[in-house]
């Protein structure tokens, strides 16, 4: 499907003013087709100005951005096709619904790009399909609706232009446990059924844990590591001194190894600690 | 009236108006009494009525029936005074979950004097609040500060600040730290903390992250607008599969123990935090692997 490649990317914000800060910088990452990249890093490290970069929402100041290997900005009048190849969900998304239906939101996006009223259809009700929404959601008012679902309604939204790759911005930020996993499901449902690439920014190390392959770090605007998420875990230290969190289970089995029980830290996920400890047993 | 609850329901009944004015109960018949200087943790899914408990308490929102007390006084009585209101949402402060939504000044110490202000307090004691406001959430150096250029987790600090300044003995923290990056969030839980444990400020957090909920002394699960479960966080996270219908999840650390108890390996004792179940664990498993 689509690969994402950053060369050399930088961006200044108020730049030539006294102001200006560099939010990235040298920026090089390769996101593979058909995985799930979970992008972390502090408030302020410059995720979010990253991921508006992969649909040409943001343009660097320098460096490219290449999709399947063409720069995005190549042509500049061109980068509204981008937007459609990689369909990007912002934070809080559900403060963005506007319409008067969740039908008609869902679809204002395959409207505007000029599909003809039965694909725009057809594309609505798969849409809705993925993030679970029933059918007699679709007349409702989305300002009717819980904070999840309009979430799942904003997500709906992106998915039905069919993106190749589908970036989200703290998709399950604010929502409680059962909710953050329908969003995470739904998320996991698009991939497997189309072959997107996914790209994920998440404060949550549980989810990144549970959900992603490879996983990028950003801090003050630098890219610290990337690589696999096993590869990036190990490495807890490191992510703690930046401001980060690892996932719980990984803090206990860091306690363990420091209070002399030979284990793995390099553990993430309950079943694999349990595997950890049963060795000990 | 028990004089012995700061914060007491009885059969408290609360609803809301849908557009086509159909009424949704939220609450249910809501029977909970909270003591002084207690620290409790409300737990619950979106929607559960958490969020609608916390705007009753300090008259926010106004119930269908039933009655609330605090520290002695019925506040759903008719004949409330706008003095006996305006007294209840000086004792009861809270803090709200978006930190841009509560900031109201321009100067981050003009933002903490304004409680104090509307209170009619004296301008050397709103000082003195002030400045006390935010040495005790560890702000002081950012009195001159803008409040928009703060972090997520600083801008709560303020606004928890704003809070103190009008010296309440209770707190509500209504999913305060949903916004903030794990940074903020500790900056926030840690001042929480030590708002009860160091000035004896009944504390009511209303949360969804089990993290949080294991650093109260009790911890009160609501669900489909009734109280389902009310315990220490030990006794509330021993019912994974409950708070699992609830909506819930226990702690990664809780559920390791808990699936190696079940497995047979005696591990007895807390296991609500990292460090309490490695423990546990080291005591179990440390001889053997030393040996």
């Amino acid at each position: 499907m689509a690969e994402i490649k950053l060369e050399n990317i930088s961006y200044v914000y108020s730049e030539g003013t006294p102001f200006e800060i560099s939010a990235l910088e040298d920026i090089n990452l390769t996101i593979k087709s058909g995985i799930v990249m979970g992008i972390i890093g502090h408030t302020g490290s410059g995720k979010s100005t990253l991921v508006q970069m992969l649909n040409g929402l943001v343009k660097p100041a320098s460096g490219r951005v290449l999709l399947d290997g063409k720069d995005i900005w190549e042509n500049p009048k061109e980068i509204g096709k981008v937007r459609f190849k990689v369909g990007l969900v912002m934070q809080y998304p559900e403060y963005q619904l506007f319409e008067e239906t969740v039908r008609a939101d869902i679809a204002f996006g395959p409207k505007n790009m000029g599909l003809d009223d039965e694909e725009i259809e057809e594309r609505v009700l798969e849409a809705a399909d993925f993030v679970g929404l029933e059918r007699d959601f679709l007349e409702k008012s989305p300002f009717d609706l819980s904070g999840g679902q309009k979430r799942r309604v904003a997500i709906a939204g992106i998915i039905a232009m069919r993106p190749e790759v589908l970036v989200l911005d703290e998709p399950a930020a604010g929502l409680d446990p059962s909710g953050r996993e329908t969003i995470m499901r739904s998320i996991m449902n698009y991939k497997k059924r189309t072959g997107a690439t996914i790209v994920i920014v998440s404060h949550s190390m549980e989810d990144m844990a549970k959900y992603c392959d490879e996983l990028a770090v950003l801090s003050d605007g630098k890219l610290l590591m990337t690589g696999d998420k096993k590869d990036v875990f190990k490495r807890s230290d490191e992510l703690v001194s930046v401001g980060l969190d690892i996932p719980q289970i990984t803090t206990m089995m860091k306690l363990l190894a420091d209070g002399g029980v030979n284990v793995n830290t390099a553990v993430y996920t309950v079943d694999d600690a349990l595997a950890e400890i049963y060795k000990l047993l | 009236m028990d004089n012995n609850y700061f914060i007491k329901t009885e059969s408290l009944c609360a609803s809301y108006k849908e557009d086509d004015g159909r009424s949704v109960e939220v609450l249910k018949n809501i029977n909970i009494g909270i003591k002084k200087g207690e620290y409790v943790a409300v737990l619950g899914h979106n929607g559960s009525g958490k969020s609608t408990f916390a705007k009753l308490l300090n008259m926010i929102l106004t119930p269908d029936s039933g009655r609330i007390f605090i520290d002695g006084t019925d506040i759903t009585r008719e004949d409330m005074t706008e003095k006996e209101i305006y007294d209840i949402r000086r004792k009861i402060g809270m803090v709200f979950q978006n930190p841009d939504n509560q900031l109201v000044a321009t100067i981050v110490e003009e933002d903490v004097a304004f409680g104090p202000e509307n209170l009619g307090i004296p301008s050397d004691e709103i000082r003195r609040r002030v400045d006390e406001a935010l040495a005790t959430v560890g702000m002081t150096e950012y009195a001159g500060h803008e409040p928009h250029r703060l972090s997520g987790g600083q801008k709560q600090r303020v606004a928890i600040a704003g809070i103190i300044a009008m010296m309440p003995e209770c707190m509500v923290f209504d999913e305060s730290t949903a916004m903030l990056d794990p940074v903020g969030r500790k900056e926030v839980m840690d001042t929480i903390d030590m708002l009860n444990r160091e000035r004896g400020i009944t504390v009511i957090n209303i949360t969804h992250h089990m993290n949080e909920a294991v650093r109260a002394d009790r911890v009160i699960v609501l669900n489909d607008g009734k109280v389902y479960m009310d315990g220490t966080p030990e006794e509330i996270f021993n019912e994974p599969y409950k708070l699992e219908l609830a909506g819930l999840e226990v702690p990664q650390c809780t559920a390791l123990i808990q699936e190696l108890r079940r497995k047979g390996v005696a591990l007895d004792g807390e296991c609500t935090t990292p460090e309490k179940c490695a423990a546990l664990l080291i005591k179990a498993l440390g001889g053997r692997n030393n040996g």
